[in-house]
């Protein structure tokens, strides 16, 4: 995929910015843009939320079906979860299949989530060994203004959080219908995903697209409610030092409380 | 056959015949996008994105003497009640093509040779006609776009149920009902650029049914050129 | 005639008159009524029509003035994206005095990213355009901050004859450099650059305001 190629007066006001310690607009290092989550937005999904990070904006939607577990985890529930860029994000994406890009985002969003073990997948089965609850959650990226990685982890924690489904059993026959009632997931923890790059010898948090075009390594880490790291990608093809990584986790670990509380209020006050 | 009209001649959701679901439109919400558009009309949601005229030749196909138009219809996969996949159903890819060919007659495409103008449609939650509300944002997305057109497309569908013929079918009229007749027009010229029907009626109801889709047509035209005053104009009204 | 209607604003498919014009822009003729093809504001003559657009692409014109980005860097010439649905070409012998592909290094001159000050010097339908660089103070843009306006709302900021970016340039002490494709390059100190900011949002949004030069000096308070 062929992106913003920034011209070289802002790129030097970035850089320049950057190394006194100022963003160009306005940020502080470790400050997010504004973030708006407005969960429950699809009353057809189970649940679902759309995330704005800035002019990054994502939906994410959740669809509860069931089938069969996993051979090697036939008494948990199933977690899927893909990503799409939709061609309107952005003049340079395309139709089609998922690319590279969105295929991270999607494997780097589902670790974060997996790892912290947010939901509980073993309250998740219907019958163990046989038919479990499949949670199909579905990232799709409506503008690509920079750091995709939390705005669209957040949208997912937002979605699984709001999900609303039908509880089923199975029946003498072996058919599985529902009980007639209806259950929030069991949600265990809360992961909150932070974004770091480097751009020459400085290190900020939430990348909007120019800074992220022109960034010198990228990690994203995901941080459980213990304040465990629980998922990490390095992105972009070019070196960290351990201090530098060492500094990115320091600088996410402080921010994740913030986040955390903003994902819990939006969910308080739209459910 | 499932009762879709109750004995004071109201319909499951308590609309008259000739009544079109609670709809409202907006224009230009994205910001990389040359023009953009969003719509609700009963519970349909769907947002409508144009890019170009843009280069054709670093992409497929090229028509020397005007802009090609291309189209994608594309539903998220949780806008139905089950899950659709993320890949083109036949039905997505149809659906593309009539919209195309919807919107394409209405458009001065010969200002832009050797150029591209796309129009991706994603459909974030779908309702019974949907196609109809998509060609209604989407002439909105390519007003905003710049896009010379002779007139702007509004469309609907109007449908048989119960043995009346109704405006604006919902999800559940369109399954249970007799009948499903979607219609895009341009209402200047009152040519049709979509006709597409499944079930059957009389020449006479034929006849009654479009006029009753030029009745919403119009209704819905009104609401497409507020969403556009809206944003060009609005601090000219106020 | 019906000259009462002429600056209303106009959305496509409105009927803007009937009668004898005889040249229209942005409207259509279906037998001899008018009706618009743009959102815009309608203007008409003694014997013209035409809506000016509030929306749409930049269709480069030959002599325009226009800021490119350096996208590519060719063997012998760079590729500028103009903001406009083609791209353009600025071949190297306008910034090598006797261009030699053998000695020259294009990306010595103008390297991606770089932001070119270049006129229109051939513009053939469906076809890349070719950049010119001659002319005063035409070239490499080496400083300045980088705003964007709706090309179609350039004649407004620049004004009759100018006036407009004169008077910018004026009340806030910056340089100004305004491209026909809607870039604009502002060169100052940080308060002025706010300032060129506040204006360019102030075209952006009121370009309809008659008057709009005399009222620039309050607005910008």
């Amino acid at each position: 995929m062929k992106g913003l190629v920034l011209d070289n007066l802002r790129r030097d006001q970035l850089t320049d910015a950057i190394s006194k310690g100022r963003r160009l607009d306005g940020r502080g290092m470790s400050e997010y843009r504004k973030l708006e989550i407005r969960p429950g937005i699809i009353p057809k999904a189970e649940g679902s939320a759309r995330v704005k990070l800035g002019d990054t904006e994502v939906m994410a939607g959740v669809k509860i079906e069931h089938g069969k577990p996993f051979p090697d985890t036939p008494d948990q529930g199933v977690l899927i979860i893909n990503a799409e860029v939709l061609p309107l994000a952005s003049e340079y994406a395309e139709p089609g299949p998922p690319d590279e890009d969105a295929i991270e985002l999607a494997r780097v969003v589902d670790r974060g989530i997996r790892e912290s073990k947010m939901v509980d997948v073993n309250k998740l089965v219907i019958v163990p060994g046989k038919e479990v609850y499949l949670m199909y959650v579905d990232i799709s990226v409506i503008s690509t203004g920079g750091n995709l990685f939390d705005a669209s982890s957040y949208a997912v924690v937002a979605a699984l959080i709001n999900t609303k489904f039908k509880i089923l059993k199975q029946e003498e026959n072996g058919s599985v219908t529902p009980t007639g009632e209806t259950s929030e997931l069991p949600i265990v923890d809360l992961p909150v995903s932070i974004t770091a790059v480097k751009i020459k010898k400085g290190i900020i948090l939430d990348p909007d697209v120019e800074e992220e075009s022109i960034n010198d390594g990228r990690l994203t880490v995901a941080y459980d409610q213990e304040g465990n790291l629980c998922a990490i990608q390095k992105g972009q093809a070019s070196g960290l030092k351990v201090e530098e990584i060492m500094e990115m986790v320091k600088m996410g670990k402080e921010k994740v409380p913030e986040i955390r509380e903003m994902i819990r209020g939006a969910l308080e006050k739209n459910g | 056959m499932m009762n879709l009209i109750d004995e004071g001649g109201k319909r499951l959701d308590g609309r008259s015949f000739d009544q079109l679901r609670p709809f409202s439109m907006q224009a230009g919400l994205l910001k990389s996008a040359s023009g953009s558009a969003y719509i609700e009309q009963g519970g349909n949601k769907i947002l409508v994105g144009v890019y170009g005229p843009r280069d054709s030749r670093s992409r497929y196909g090229t028509n020397q003497d005007k802009a090609v138009l291309r189209c994608r219809y594309h539903m998220l996969p949780f806008s139905t009640e089950e899950r659709k996949s993320p890949q083109p159903s036949r039905r997505e890819i149809e659906i593309s093509k009539v919209i195309r060919d919807a919107l394409e007659p209405a458009l001065l495409l010969e200002e832009f040779p050797r150029s591209v103008i796309d129009i991706y449609i994603e459909v974030l939650q779908s309702d019974g006609g949907s196609r109809g509300a998509s060609i209604t944002a989407a002439s909105i997305a390519l007003a905003d776009a710049g896009i010379p057109m002779k007139d702007l497309v509004s469309a609907v569908a109007v449908g048989k149920v119960n043995g009346h013929l109704v405006l604006d079918l919902s999800d559940t009229e369109d399954k249970e009902g007799e009948v499903d007749l979607p219609i895009a027009v341009m209402l200047n010229s009152g040519l049709i650029t979509l006709m597409q029907m499944d079930g059957k009626l009389s020449e006479d109801e034929f006849r009654q049914a479009i006029d009753l889709a030029m009745g919403g047509a119009k209704e819905l035209r009104e609401a497409q050129r507020k969403a556009l005053v809206q944003k060009y104009f609005k601090e000219v009204d106020s | 005639m019906e000259d009462d209607k002429a600056g209303r604003y106009v959305l496509p498919g409105d009927f803007l008159g009937s009668g004898e014009y005889k040249s229209w822009a942005n409207a259509i003729k279906i037998g001899d009524k008018f009706y618009a093809t743009r959102v815009g504001v309608l203007e008409m003559g003694e014997d013209r029509i035409r809506v000016i657009p509030m929306s749409g692409p930049y269709i480069p014109k030959l002599g325009d003035v226009v800021i490119g980005k350096v996208i590519e860097v060719m063997p012998v010439a760079w590729t500028l994206d103009i903001n406009s649905f083609f791209n353009a070409f600025l071949p190297a012998q306008h910034a090598f005095r006797s261009f030699d592909p053998e000695r020259d290094e294009l990306s010595n001159k103008f390297k991606l990213g770089d932001l070119i000050l270049a006129s229109i010097a051939k513009v053939e339908r469906g076809r890349d355009s070719m950049l010119s660089l001659d002319g005063e103070g035409l070239g490499k843009i080496e400083e300045g901050e980088v705003f964007r306006i709706s090309q179609v709302k350039v004649p407004r900021l620049i004004g009759k004859k100018g006036s407009m970016v004169q008077k910018i340039e004026e009340l806030t002490g910056a340089q100004i450099f305004v491209g026909q494709n809607g870039i604009i390059v502002a060169k100052g100190p940080p308060e002025s650059i706010t300032k060129v900011k506040r204006a360019i949002e102030i075209v952006e949004t009121m370009a309809h305001m008659s008057g709009l030069t005399d009222k620039m000096e309050d607005l910008l308070r």
